[in-house]
């Protein structure tokens, strides 16, 4: 048998660009459905767990899939903001404790997400370098983000205006960076973390200047009405927040009235779940509360869908492919009959002739179909790293 | 060494037919069989050699009888005991030239590639002068080189009888003499017996006798025939 395995293998070296071919086909034709099994698998399991573990998102009317990529994933347009004030309506419902998110803006790509404290203990997100947010203008960098922009505590970073000609809108902010945070493998290893209040500051909604009674800021009055100081446009706005000048922050208006993109809310309880989205569901046509895993239930039946008009396209391809691989089978026996007369006539065994002539065939097969298993298992195992790049879950 | 009797074989539709009342080539002679193409020249070496089966008769080589062995004793019978040169070599393109020697070893388990027969095979290949190419591929090879290969290969088992089919058809005169010399040079080490097939009357001198196949044809006992041309 080691002889016929020898031969086989000479006949296949020597042809080594027909090998190459043939075993590329059928690594291919069996790598494409149980690849992108896989790959469906993880890119589920990957979804699906991030979803699992956030119980309720409350958001503002509109596509539950857009809030849910958001809010868990840090990823699709930001969606219709809601009221700050929802926060505190979920609080007071004492059904489950809410963590709102603000999830508007970015950072050299990098999406800013604005949040409360209590959100790092939902996620159990550690701090690796430096410490938590404390004040406004802070920023804790994920860790993936930290070492890709090579940040670290005592760094600084600047928001990216929304766009180009937004000159009266979003304000570009410098935050000091106080803290990494440790590897979670999620997609909070893909954000900047800031305090709530800091997000609105970015939006300009709180802001710092010049104190305007003060002497030095006299060149900036324009007017003085009573008490009301009207300042003209050479008035210092701050666009970094320090100790110097932290206490000249202020917002303007009722902060209830704020806007955040959605609340996380968490129940104690399967009850406390139920009843909560009972109350928003009927009460409220302007709010929407959903459960994250079945959006991504949703989105996964449309994936697997997807996935089963791939499959049924390389089975067909595969079909094609393999027809074109035994017909080269049967074209090599051909091309081979005289060398098979030859080793008859000089006293072949049938059965090793015949061997050596099969050993062909499985060897293609089983370098193939090896090839392929070793592609699955790559898969497997690189897949979900691949997947969060590609999604940055 | 061969001995044929009453033997019969033809090829179904197309009207040929081969009868040989009896033949006997004695041990370490040295034949040469000629005739016209399709005279049935190289069927009588596919009988003898056991490939083709005859309809009626009786071929016996040395003691065995081999019309009544199994396909795969008679296959067993040929790759231990009998060596085959073809016209075109018939060397395997993707073996290179020391495993096309060695190729009867692996080919059929009855015989065993051992060490021995290795340095057997980088022997010959030193005597016929392809000791430096036993790595080439047939492909880099000479006509001359390649049925050198095609004789080594044909000796290595040390065969008892050798069947050649035109061994000099593809060569020009300098090595179809070489090959040739090394065909008759081994037959006469070993004491083996050899029967040739050809068409070149030039090379009829260096055997012991030569049998006309049309004259076969029409002569029942070749014996005579060949005692005549001696």
């Amino acid at each position: 048998m080691i002889q016929t395995l020898y031969l086989a293998w000479q006949y296949l070296s020597f042809h080594r660009l027909k090998t190459a071919i043939l075993v590329t086909s059928i690594t291919l034709i069996t790598y494409l459905p149980t690849g992108l099994r896989v790959l469906v698998q993880q890119s589920s399991d990957q979804l699906t767990a991030r979803a699992e573990s956030t119980p309720l998102i409350v958001g503002a009317k509109g596509s539950p899939l857009e809030l849910v990529l958001n809010t868990l994933y840090f990823r699709s347009e930001y969606p219709e903001p809601m009221k700050f004030s929802e926060v505190k309506r979920i609080r007071e419902t004492g059904l489950a404790s809410a963590i709102p998110m603000y999830i508007r803006f970015h950072s050299r790509g990098t999406p800013i997400v604005g949040t409360s404290f209590d959100y790092f203990g939902f996620r159990s997100l550690k701090v690796a370098k430096g410490r938590p947010l404390a004040t406004l203008g802070e920023c804790v960098l994920g860790s993936r983000v930290a070492a890709s922009l090579g940040l670290e505590p005592g760094d600084h970073l600047i928001s990216s205006p929304e766009s180009v000609f937004d000159l009266a809108g979003v304000y570009p902010l410098k935050m000091r960076v106080v803290g990494t945070l440790t590897f979670s493998n999620t997609a909070d290893d893909d954000a900047i973390f800031v305090d709530l209040k800091t997000a609105w500051v970015i939006e300009g909604l709180g802001h710092g200047h010049q104190d305007m009674a003060k002497p030095e800021a006299a060149g900036g009055v324009l007017k003085v009405e009573g008490n009301k100081v009207v300042a003209n446009a050479s008035v210092v706005q701050y666009s970094e927040i320090t100790e110097d000048n932290i206490d000249s922050f202020h917002f303007h208006g009722d902060l209830s009235e704020y806007p955040i993109t959605a609340v996380v809310a968490v129940p104690p309880a399967a009850k406390s779940s139920a009843l909560l989205q009972g109350r928003f569901e009927s009460a409220d046509l302007m709010i929407q509360i959903v459960r994250p895993t079945g959006v991504m239930n949703d989105l996964l039946d449309t994936i697997l869908t997807v996935q089963q008009f791939v499959v049924a396209g390389a089975i067909i391809v595969g079909a094609a492919t393999l027809s074109s691989v035994i017909l080269v089978f049967m074209l090599s026996l051909r091309l081979r009959r005289r060398e098979i007369e030859t080793m008859f006539k000089i006293g072949g065994s049938r059965l090793t002739v015949g061997l050596l002539m099969a050993s062909e065939i499985i060897g293609v097969l089983v370098i193939g179909v090896v090839l392929a298993g070793g592609l699955t298992l790559i898969t497997r195992a690189f897949g979900a790293v691949v997947i969060r790049a590609v999604l940055r879950m | 060494m061969v001995q044929i009797t009453d033997m019969r074989f033809s090829y179904g539709e197309s009207g040929f037919r081969l009868e040989i009342p009896s033949l006997e080539i004695e041990v370490a002679e040295k034949v040469s069989m000629i005739g016209p193409s399709g005279s049935g020249k190289t069927t009588l070496l596919n009988l003898i050699a056991g490939i083709s089966v005859p309809e009626k008769g009786q071929i016996r080589i040395g003691d065995d009888e081999i019309t009544v062995l199994s396909d795969q004793d008679r296959r067993n019978f040929r790759i231990s005991n009998i060596g085959l040169v073809f016209q075109e070599f018939e060397l395997l393109e993707y073996l290179s030239v020391f495993d096309n020697i060695v190729l009867p070893y692996r080919i059929n388990p009855t015989l065993s590639l051992t060490s021995s027969v290795r340095e057997r095979a980088e022997h010959l290949a030193d005597q016929v002068g392809i000791r430096d190419k036993l790595a080439r591929y047939p492909d880099r090879l000479s006509q001359g080189e390649r049925q050198r290969v095609a004789v080594c290969r044909a000796v290595l088992t040390e065969p008892t009888l050798v069947l050649a089919d035109e061994p000099t058809g593809n060569l020009d005169p300098a090595n179809k003499m070489r090959v040739l010399d090394i065909l008759l040079d081994y037959i006469d080490s070993k004491g083996a017996t050899l029967v040739t097939v050809t068409h070149d009357h030039e090379i009829l001198e260096r055997f012991d006798r030569v049998i006309d196949f049309m004259d076969f044809h029409s002569v029942p006992d070749v014996n005579s025939q060949g005692d005549d041309r001696e």
